[in-house]
């Protein structure tokens, strides 16, 4: 995936447990790698295999990115810039969030209760922090890198994507215009799934302001905080029912 | 409610689901502006949402100091 992802399991697990998590990291990563050439995706993408060489997994990832494209009326895809490997298809959007809950659930399976795991800035969080202490979560402020625009405190499952252009620049394309998004400096959804936390992140990147009437009237469970680049910060009303500060 | 799970602090939840056109009128809060910074410290937070950082840049990130502090005072309390 090309980042660094953070776990923080606060229960005693066999290590055999991160063992799994990080074999599954890396399978992910060989399957759906748009800068990895030999890649099914790659492979896919340009050409050289097709869909009906593709394991079930694959195509039920991209099945996923079809109905988020569907969903958010093509705010989302995974149609849209050439990727590293030259192609047009590539479903990061989705894989992400998507591999993230995955590993939260072998955690799970292992015996862990009470974790986090944050990929690249994408957070899913399980339990508390320590017995009778929610997970604190710093949305980090557009700006400045060291200061945060909110603070959110949960326990039992959250999810907490944010889509923003100050690491990587420009690079969140509106799919209707071809052209980079411009009025939002961030966007963080919060919500029980990271797969859909994360797509609906990007699609409200890409929608605007407006996006949050979008997500409040379709996924009331999920709850929306954007940072236009006038510095507003606008969010849906259950959006106080985890911020602290 | 946002999560399955139980949420701290929380308030109750107005926004009247069943009725679409409601929720469309209630659907945002009252924009604030973002300029004022935060105090709270990064000691105080468990972990940083934030746009995807890549590999290299996690290692100048808050993340990456939040962990490192994290994995000190655990080998700390071991020791």
């Amino acid at each position: 995936m090309g980042t660094a992802v953070s776990i923080d399991i606060r229960d005693d697990v066999p290590s055999s447990a991160l063992d799994d998590v990080l074999r599954w990291l890396h399978h992910v990563d060989a399957t759906f790698s748009t800068y990895s050439p030999e890649s099914p995706i790659s492979r896919l993408g340009t050409g050289a295999a097709t869909l009906e060489e593709m394991t079930d997994e694959v195509v039920g990832v991209l099945a996923l990115c079809e109905q988020l494209s569907d969903d958010t009326g093509g705010a989302f895809s995974a149609f849209v810039v050439p990727a590293p490997n030259g192609s047009r298809l590539d479903p990061s959007g989705v894989v992400k969030g998507w591999s993230i809950e995955r590993a939260a659930e072998l955690l799970e399976q292992h015996g862990a209760k009470n974790f986090c795991i944050n990929a690249g800035g994408d957070v899913a969080i399980r339990g508390q922090a320590c017995p009778g202490e929610a997970w604190r979560i710093g949305i980090r402020h557009p700006d400045i890198a060291d200061k945060f625009a909110a603070v959110l405190a949960a326990s039992g499952r959250l999810a907490v994507a944010t889509s923003a252009t100050y690491e990587r620049g420009a690079h969140i394309i509106d799919p209707t215009t071809g052209a980079p998004t411009a009025d939002m400096a961030s966007v963080t959804i919060v919500g029980p799934d990271l797969t859909y936390a994360d797509a609906y992140a990007t699609a409200v990147f890409v929608m605007g302001v407006d996006g949050l009437d979008w997500l409040a009237e379709h996924h009331p469970e999920y709850a929306g905080f954007v940072i236009t680049r006038d510095e507003t910060a606008v969010s849906t009303p259950n959006f106080a029912d985890v911020r602290v500060s | 409610m946002v999560s399955g799970g139980q949420i701290t602090e929380a308030v109750a939840l107005q926004t009247p689901s069943a009725d679409r056109k409601s929720v469309s009128i209630n659907a945002r809060a009252t924009p604030t502006l973002a300029t004022e910074v935060l105090s709270a410290q990064s000691a105080e937070i468990d972990t940083v949402s934030g746009a995807t950082y890549t590999s290299k840049s996690y290692r100048a990130s808050l993340q990456s100091a939040i962990d490192l502090a994290k994995a000190t005072a655990q080998s700390g309390t071991k020791s």
